[in-house]
């Protein structure tokens, strides 16, 4: 599998010259598969780059499968601004986490409406359809998906890929240390720790310093202790830190980055292991490494 | 691991870990999957040191106990019918604990019924009086 990132910040987009080399798009991440087709992980600002690159006048893979975690703002609001989402000849399949209280699609059109947007879902001239991740596996081309609710602020899912022996785990939105510490946890009490066991990438929400989270308990987030003590417990063999804060500048998210090549070595892993996410990174999940 | 737990258990058990109200959290089959140290303080056990118990073996410990100080049967227990219906039941149950004291306490016993279905429950108790009991 092939990862790109296109977009890694949290919360908000947050550009500007502070923010140039890490990015300011939120979360979407584009995953091509062994057989060349694309699955989208989420759908922030970062998906209207990723709808311009898939797009222009040529042919679009079809369909075009977007798995999103959650509905807050910061994950789909770059769907009404997705160029494949207006073309007559797409077929667009949204997965996302079921609700007790509305279907996904209502959920969604609720943003993509009056009087939040200028167009209604309907409206779309792609063929849009969506449908709410079951707790069991299912197949998109040759990999096999696993979603798991996880613990953040309302519904919730992390997904698991499978291909090709590769996996990739992606849990861009968790606080699995709220409430209790991490290292006070046997395995099976930890949220997101079977789905993201022996990954060979997890993608994992690294939002705050470990000074600033006590100031941010339960807003469903992790520090960067929590982010690596979760990697660590679940022997991830690549970790790549994600939902950058949008107050974070270069700078900031340098001095995290060092912050994290310690500690991770202190757990006992190498610091290639580990980096922060970069808008328009590219990486190569193959096997038991790695490759940039 | 003996599997996943579902996360409304998972946050269930955060929230207990973190309240100073003695509480249990029972799962599937009755079993004692977590008591958090207020409850411990009453019992005389800490939870790290018992570890999950099934229901047979908490209840023969802990109570409650009838009127004979005889351990109530799990499935005979009022709180067990209501939770096993997804209701929540509140009622007074006499139990067992530290040096042979017997606590009276009130007891809410709460469902957790998730997406998948019922999880297990919480279980919230406060001490109505305090006696200094018979121990064996």
């Amino acid at each position: 599998m092939k990862l790109k990132v296109w977009g890694a910040r949290g919360s908000i987009p947050a550009p500007g010259p502070e923010t140039m080399r890490y990015g300011g798009n939120t979360s979407c991440i584009e995953l091509t598969l062994s057989d060349g087709s694309t699955l989208i992980l989420d759908s922030g600002t970062g998906i209207r780059n990723l709808g311009l690159a898939l797009g222009g006048g040529d042919p679009i893979q079809q369909p075009i499968h977007i798995l999103l975690t959650h509905l807050h703002l910061d994950h789909i609001q770059g769907l009404m601004f997705f160029a494949p989402a207006f073309r007559p000849d797409s077929e667009i399949i949204i997965w996302g986490p079921a609700s007790p209280e509305a279907s996904l699609r209502d959920r969604i059109a609720r943003y993509i409406s009056a009087p939040l947007a200028p167009v209604e879902v309907r409206e779309l001239p792609s063929l849009l359809s969506f449908r709410e991740a079951e707790p069991l596996e299912w197949e998109i081309g040759p990999a096999k998906i696993r979603a798991q609710a996880v613990n953040h602020r309302g519904p919730t899912l992390g997904y698991r890929i499978e291909d090709a022996g590769t996996s990739l785990c992606y849990i861009p939105d968790h606080e699995p240390g709220l409430g209790a510490p991490l290292s006070a946890l046997d395995d099976d009490w930890i949220s997101g720790f079977e789905l993201a066991q022996g990954a060979s990438m997890l993608v994992h929400d690294c939002q705050y310093t470990d000074r600033e989270y006590p100031n941010h308990l339960g807003w469903g987030h992790s520090p960067m202790s929590d982010a690596l003590e979760f990697g660590h417990r679940v022997a991830a063999e690549r970790l790549l830190l994600f939902h950058h804060d949008p107050l974070h500048s270069d700078a900031d998210l340098d001095d995290m980055a060092a912050a994290v090549a310690v500690r991770w070595e202190q757990l006992g892993g190498s610091a290639e292991q580990v980096e922060l996410a970069t808008e328009r990174r590219e990486l190569v999940i193959a096997g038991s490494r790695v490759r940039v | 691991m003996n599997g996943q737990k579902p996360l409304e258990m998972i946050l269930a058990r955060n929230l207990l870990s973190s309240v100073s109200t003695p509480a249990f959290l029972v799962g599937e089959e009755g079993v004692l999957l977590f008591y958090n140290e207020a409850a411990a303080a009453m019992l005389g056990r800490r939870f790290e040191e018992t570890g999950t118990m099934p229901a047979d073996q908490w209840t023969a410990e802990f109570g409650p106990f009838d009127g004979d100080d005889i351990p109530m049967p799990y499935d005979q227990i009022p709180a067990t019918r209501a939770i096993r219906e997804n209701r929540p039941y509140h009622g007074n149950f006499r139990i067992g604990g530290a040096g042979g004291r017997h606590y009276e306490i009130a007891a809410s016993a709460i469902p957790i019924v998730g997406p998948a279905g019922a999880s297990g429950a919480i279980v919230i108790f406060w001490p109505v009086t305090v006696q200094e009991g018979e121990t064996g």
